[in-house]
C-alpha cells in the first residue's frame, strides 16, 4: 500500500512537470506550427540564471521569478530574430515544397538547442551543479509515521496547478488569448479580423518559453543541472504531448500526467531500467491505436 | 472612395489580374462579376492585403495600401468576407464575432458592444446560437456569421466574395437583402464578388465584368445585366 502510494504521488508531481513541458510545446505547435526542440535548451538556460543568482545570495524567489521572465524573454527574442525572418522568407528555389519550408523552422530549433547548450557550457562550464529546492524534499513526518509524500511534491503540485489555471483563463477569459487561439487555428480570418499575428506569436513562444522555464525550475532539484540535463525532458514531454493530441492544450497536460505516472509506477514496481522503454512503448501504442492523442478533440468540422 | 489602378497579380508564370483598373464608389453595391478563374477573388484578396500585386495601385481614401498587412488594413476600414463562410470552426459563434471587433475593445468600447448587438440584431439566428461552436452551424449561419464578423470591425468598405456560394436560394435572398438594407440605411460601401451574376446585378448599382483576369465591361449593373450579348459571351445564359 505504502508503495502505492508513494508511486502515485511521486507519479503525480513528476507528471505534473512534464504536463508543463508538454503545455510549452502545444502553444508553440498551435500558435507557430513549429515543433520546438529547443524548448528545454531554453528552459535549461533560465535554470542557469535562477541557479547563478542563488549562488550570489539571492533568495530562492528572487532567481524563481527572475528564470521566468528570462525564459519569457528567450522565447519572444528566438522568435522575433530566427522564427519570424525564416517564415517570411517564401517560395525560394531550395525551399519550394511545402514540407520543406515546414521543416526549415524546426531544424532551426535544433540549431537553437545546440547554441544554448555551448553558450551555457562557456557561461557557467559544462560540469553538474546542484539545484536548491524551496521547501523539503524529505517524506513528510505526520504523527511519527512517514508519509509517502514530501512537502516538495505539494509544492510542485500547486504550482503547476495555479499556472495551469492563469494560463486557462489567459486563453479563455482574455481578448488577447482569443486572438492567439483565432491565430492558431486560422491565421488569415485573424489577420482578416485585425489581429496582428506576429505578435500573436511572438506571445505564444514568450509563455512557452515561461511554462518550459517554470518546468527546469522544478525539475532541478530532483537531478543536477548541466547544459545537457533537461535534454531527456523535452523527450518525455514530447511524448505526453504526443500522448495527449499535439493540438489540445488539455490533453498536454492529461498526457503529462499520464507519462509521469506510467514512469513512477513502472520504477516502483518493476525496475528503473525499464521506465524510458516504458514510455516509448506507451508512445508507441498511442501511435498505432490513436495517433491524433488520446484527448484531441473531435474534429467539429462538418463537409 | 477605392480606386484600384492597373492592379497586376501574378501566382508564379500565371497572371490573375491583367492591368485591372476598378473603382467602388461611396456608399453604393459595386459588383465584380464573371466566370470561375476571371479573377475575382484574387481582386479581393489583393485590396486586402492577403496577396501582394506585382504592379499597380490601390487607393483608399486618398492614400495608397498596396503593401500594408492584412491586419492593418482592417483597421483603415476595409473588412474582407473570403470566399467560403470563412469562421473558425472550433471557436464559437460569440469568439467568432468579437473577433472582428477585438482590435478596437480598448479604444472603443461601448461601441464594441453596441456593433456586436446590431449584428444579433441583424442575425437573429446567430443569437439563438451564440454558445454553439461555428462548425456546427448550417451554411447559411456560417456566412451570416462571417458577415458578422466583418460588420463589428464597423467597416467603411466591405469586401464580400461569393456570398450566395453554396447556400439556399432562400438564404442568398435573405443575405443579399440585408446587405443592401445596408447600404442604405448606413451608407456601407460594398464591393462584391458574384459567379450569380443575375443576383448580384439585380442589387448593385454598378456592374464590372472581368474575364481571364481583365475587365471587358464597366456600367451601371442595369446596363450590363440588359447586355444579352455580353452576358451569352462570358457568362453563359
Amino acid at each position: 500500500m505504502n508503495t502505492f502510494l508513494t508511486a502515485l504521488f511521486s507519479g503525480v508531481s513528476s507528471g505534473a512537470i512534464y504536463s508543463l513541458v508538454a503545455l510549452g510545446l502545444v502553444i508553440v505547435w498551435r500558435g507557430a506550427g513549429i515543433v520546438n526542440f529547443a524548448q528545454m535548451g531554453q528552459a535549461m538556460f533560465s535554470t542557469y540564471i535562477a541557479s547563478t543568482l542563488i549562488i550570489n545570495g539571492y533568495s530562492y524567489w528572487v532567481g524563481f521569478i527572475v528564470a521566468i521572465l528570462a525564459g519569457a524573454a528567450v522565447g519572444s527574442l528566438l522568435d522575433i530574430l530566427v522564427m519570424r525572418p525564416l517564415s517570411n522568407k517564401k517560395r525560394t528555389e531550395l525551399l519550394s515544397s511545402e514540407s520543406m519550408r515546414a521543416a526549415v523552422p524546426v531544424i532551426a530549433s535544433l540549431g537553437i538547442l545546440g547554441v544554448l547548450q555551448a553558450m551555457a557550457g562557456i557561461i557557467w562550464a559544462a560540469e553538474e551543479r546542484g539545484f536548491p529546492a524551496p521547501v523539503a524534499r524529505e517524506g513528510l513526518t505526520l504523527g511519527g509515521t512517514v508519509m509517502p509524500f514530501t512537502l516538495y511534491d505539494f509544492f510542485v503540485i500547486g504550482v503547476v496547478l495555479i499556472t495551469l489555471t492563469i494560463t486557462t483563463l489567459f486563453f479563455k477569459k482574455t481578448g488577447m488569448g482569443l486572438a492567439m487561439r483565432a491565430t492558431a487555428l486560422n491565421q488569415e480570418v485573424a489577420k482578416l479580423s485585425g489581429i496582428r499575428t506576429n505578435h500573436a506569436r511572438t506571445l505564444s513562444w514568450a509563455i512557452s518559453g515561461a511554462a518550459s522555464s517554470l518546468a527546469g525550475l522544478l525539475i532541478a532539484p530532483s537531478s543536477t543541472l548541466s547544459p545537457t540535463s533537461l535534454d531527456l525532458v523535452l523527450i518525455i514531454g514530447f511524448t505526453a504531448a504526443v500522448v495527449g493530441g499535439l493540438n489540445s492544450p488539455v490533453g498536454a497536460v492529461l498526457g503529462g500526467l499520464i507519462v509521469g505516472l506510467v514512469m513512477s509506477f513502472v520504477n516502483f514496481y518493476m525496475t528503473p531500467e525499464d521506465v524510458y522503454i516504458s514510455i516509448l512503448v506507451l508512445l508507441l501504442v498511442v501511435l498505432i491505436v490513436k495517433p491524433r492523442g488520446i484527448f484531441s478533440g473531435k474534429d467539429s468540422r462538418r463537409v | 472612395m477605392l480606386k484600384v489602378d492597373n492592379l497586376i497579380t501574378r501566382f508564379g508564370h500565371v497572371v490573375a489580374l491583367d492591368s485591372v483598373s476598378i473603382s467602388a464608389a461611396e456608399s453604393k453595391i459595386t459588383t465584380v462579376i464573371g466566370a470561375n478563374g476571371a479573377g475575382k477573388s484574387t481582386l479581393l484578396r489583393t485590396i486586402s492585403g492577403l496577396e501582394k500585386p506585382a504592379s499597380g495601385s490601390i487607393t483608399w481614401e486618398g492614400e495608397s495600401i498596396v503593401g500594408l498587412r492584412p491586419e492593418e488594413i482592417v483597421r483603415r476600414g476595409i473588412a474582407h468576407v473570403p470566399e467560403g463562410h470563412a469562421v473558425i470552426s472550433e471557436l464559437s459563434v460569440e469568439e467568432n464575432i468579437e473577433m472582428g471587433a477585438l482590435f478596437r475593445r480598448r479604444k472603443y468600447k461601448s461601441d464594441v458592444s453596441a456593433a456586436i448587438d446590431e449584428a444579433y440584431q441583424l442575425f437573429p439566428r446567430l443569437l439563438e446560437r451564440r454558445t454553439q461552436l461555428a462548425g456546427t452551424l448550417s451554411g447559411g449561419e456560417r456566412q451570416m456569421l462571417a458577415i458578422s464578423r466583418a460588420l463589428v470591425s464597423r467597416p467603411k468598405l466591405l469586401l464580400l466574395d461569393e456570398p450566395s456560394l453554396g447556400l439556399a436560394p432562400l438564404v442568398v435572398e435573405q443575405i443579399i437583402d440585408t446587405i443592401n438594407t445596408l447600404c442604405r440605411s448606413t451608407g456601407l460601401t460594398v464591393l462584391l464578388v458574384e459567379q450569380n451574376a443575375n443576383t448580384a446585378l439585380g442589387v448593385a448599382d454598378h456592374g464590372v465584368l472581368l474575364a481571364l483576369g481583365k475587365v471587358v465591361a464597366d456600367r451601371p449593373a442595369a446596363e450590363l445585366k440588359a447586355d444579352a450579348a455580353l452576358r451569352a459571351a462570358y457568362l453563359g445564359y
